[in-house]
């Protein structure tokens, strides 16, 4: 299978993963492991709330509906134990409510499906990415932000950004070199947790890419079709 | 008198308290002239037993043993009488009445009282064979005295059954208010999407007690209904998306292998599931139970964290925008749902208007109601057409080459009836003019 190189993995990761769909199940299970990352899945809520708390693994994948555990249970339990690991719930109920429900009861995040496997990777990648120490200047590929005055250098010369401008260059930003998805940035962005069915984020990002590339030969910001946005390693 | 129209239970204890005092005034009228007449009739009477007494002196003992009759007249009964007997002429020969010879048969005289002056009485006058008249005669002073006892006892008897109708009128009126109230606020809490409020059912199993506990059988059932419905939704959306999820994730996979004709199968089952998610989301807004989750929500502010997005996005489409807001004005509300108002009524505007347009989207209080409102100098919408755009899948002739499903304004008219607010589609004179009016303040 050739998957879209940036989707291939160069960090091995240790993913769990509880759904009842043998689908999905087996779709998403070899889908991560062509990509390079070990996984061990199950249909069971209770088989996927022993592992989660043995097994040393990244992330918990974690379908809503389980025929003996339902996922909202294996989450009270594990977070209720006091356990960390992050844990992206994947669910067939896409209300309003139970996004919720999913995060009230200690989600990290919560994807509708059916989803694009490209929006679980990104997902995946932004939850086990090791949280860096909140420092006020985050940069990557020769873009710096300095959070409390608002300013933007790349390759050190001074850029004019909007507010929103801002807001997707930090969230870029700090994935790394990591892809962040329309539908992440439309939540962490703007807080809109619907479809607009509108380019807002491609508008934004067109803006906020010619402003970036003035005056310089390369583009700051790489697009790839159906993955989303990143700040091009430098 | 708003006071009573708006009031069913005042009006109910207005009537009770009408009739009462009505059933009253007839009692008291009717011991009044029953009293009046039976001591009329005893007056009478004395004077009948009186006459026929002093009649039989004068068979006896002709005018002169009348004559000392008369004079010797004195009342014995609780009645006081008096007496006189006058000549052929008028003169007057015996007797303690001072009074002209009045002419015969039953009469009201005027007679001089020593004590009191000129007084009324009934007499009656009878005629002598030698032209002679007696005169018997009752004060009348009595029978006024006792009814003007009679009246005064009712008058007093009257004002203090007034005040304790009066009172129980008021607490009757509140009691039924209470009791109404309850089954109103039960009611009013199911409006607002709490479906599990029920009206409190009393132990006295009366009128109030069997509507309260039609009322929640009825909410039990509706409850039932909605559940099943919202199963039945649920279990849909879950069955429909477990099979799409399989669908896309086979064209995914296929995708990936770089099949230009398995891209294009992926963009269209996308655009599927799309139009399956505004539909599931029309129908969530429209159910009414997001309602719970609403809180103070600045609308102004809303407009102006958007201002720079909505600026863009107009900039693209080659439109001219203008956002305008009164600071601080805010709604009951969810963020979410009132981002999405904006954006499609932005969108809306800039999708059916020439190139170079204005927009003017504007936060705006107007009689003490919150109103967002959204005006183009676009073609408009003909007034035939405007109710109908609100409804699903509803797209005019004129707009069928613009992408869209049909679903944006539909989605925006659940979500301003989710929010008590009225949406009205209007003339610009050109152009449309979509104005939401939350309900007032005073409500949040």
């Amino acid at each position: 299978m050739r998957w879209p190189k940036p989707l291939v993995s160069l960090i091995r990761m240790k993913i769990l993963l509880a759904e009842d769909d043998p689908d999905t199940r087996q779709f998403v299970e070899e889908a991560l492991g062509e990509m390079g990352h070990g996984v061990m899945a199950t249909a069971s809520g209770a088989q996927a709330l022993d592992w989660a708390r043995d097994s040393g693994a990244d992330i918990l994948v974690l379908d809503r509906m389980l025929p003996d555990l339902d996922g909202i249970a294996v989450l009270r339990a594990l977070r209720g134990g006091g356990h960390g690991i992050p844990v992206l719930m994947l669910t067939a109920l896409g209300r309003i409510e139970d996004r919720v429900d999913g995060l009230d009861a200690g989600a990290d995040d919560y994807l509708v499906k059916p989803f694009a496997i490209s929006e679980l990777v990104a997902r995946i990648n932004a939850l086990t990415r090791r949280t860096v120490p909140v420092e006020a200047g985050p940069c990557f590929g020769g873009i710096a932000l300095d959070l409390r005055t608002r300013q933007v250098t790349r390759d050190g010369r001074a850029i004019l950004l909007q507010p929103r401008e801002f807001r997707l260059l930090e969230e870029l930003v700090r994935e790394g070199g990591a892809f962040v998805t329309r539908k992440m940035l439309l939540e962490r962005v703007w807080d809109f947790h619907f479809d607009p069915q509108t380019k807002i984020v491609e508008t934004h990002m067109s803006r906020l890419r010619s402003k970036l590339n003035e005056g310089f030969a390369g583009d700051a910001i790489e697009t790839v079709r159906g993955m989303g946005y990143r700040v091009r390693p430098s | 008198m708003s006071w009573l129209r708006a009031s069913a239970a005042r009006r109910i204890a207005l009537i009770g308290f009408c009739a009462y005092a009505l059933a009253m005034l007839l009692v008291a009228g009717a011991v009044f002239l029953a009293t009046h007449a039976a001591f009329s009739r005893q007056i009478s009477q004395s004077i009948e037993h009186a006459n026929a007494a002093l009649m039989a002196e004068y068979r006896d003992d002709g005018l002169t043993g009348l004559s000392r009759a008369v004079a010797m007249q004195h009342s014995p009964g609780p009645i006081s009488l008096g007496t006189a007997v006058f000549a052929a002429d008028g003169r007057h020969l015996a007797g303690n009445l001072a009074t002209s010879a009045p002419a015969p048969g039953w009469q009201r005289i005027t007679f001089f009282d020593p004590l009191e002056g000129p007084d009324t009485a009934r007499a009656k006058v009878t005629l002598l064979p030698g032209g002679e008249r007696l005169v018997v005669a009752a004060d009348l002073e009595d029978l006024q005295a006792i009814d003007r006892a009679i009246l005064s006892i009712f008058a007093g008897a009257m004002l203090v059954l007034l005040g304790i109708g009066v009172g129980g009128a008021l607490v009757l009126a509140r009691y039924l208010r209470s009791k109404l109230a309850v089954i109103e606020d039960t009611a009013s809490a199911i409006v607002e999407g709490d479906f599990a409020r029920r009206a409190p059912i009393g132990h006295h199993g009366d009128e109030f007690d069997r509507v309260a506990a039609s009322l929640n059988a009825m909410l039990d059932q509706i409850t039932s209904l909605i559940a099943n419905l919202r199963q039945v939704s649920a279990d849909l959306a879950h069955d429909l998306r477990t099979p799409l999820t399989g669908l896309r994730n086979h064209l995914e996979r296929m995708a990936a292998n770089g099949e230009e004709q398995v891209a294009m199968a992926l963009a269209r089952t996308d655009d599927v599931l799309e139009l399956f998610e505004a539909i599931l989301r029309i129908s969530e807004v429209e159910e009414g139970s997001l309602r719970r989750a609403f809180t103070r929500l600045d609308l102004a502010a809303l407009l102006g964290e958007l201002s720079e997005t909505l600026d863009l996005l107009a900039e693209d489409a080659g439109k001219r925008l203008e956002t305008r807001w009164h600071p601080g004005l805010a709604v009951l509300g969810d963020r979410q749902l009132l981002a999405q108002v904006l954006i499609n009524l932005a969108e809306n505007a800039m999708r059916h208007t020439p190139p170079g347009a204005s927009i003017e989207i504007s936060v705006l209080e107007r009689e003490g109601h919150v109103a967002l409102q959204v005006r183009d100098n676009g073609p408009g919408i003909p007034e035939a057409d405007r109710a109908r755009v609100l409804r699903r899948f509803v797209r005019l002739e004129s707009s069928r080459s613009t992408p869209g499903h049909g679903l944006g304004l539909s989605l925006v008219a659940a979500i301003a009836d989710a929010h008590g607010a009225a949406l009205t589609l209007g003339d610009a004179g050109p152009g449309l003019i979509v104005t939401l009016t939350f309900p007032r303040k005073s409500a949040i």
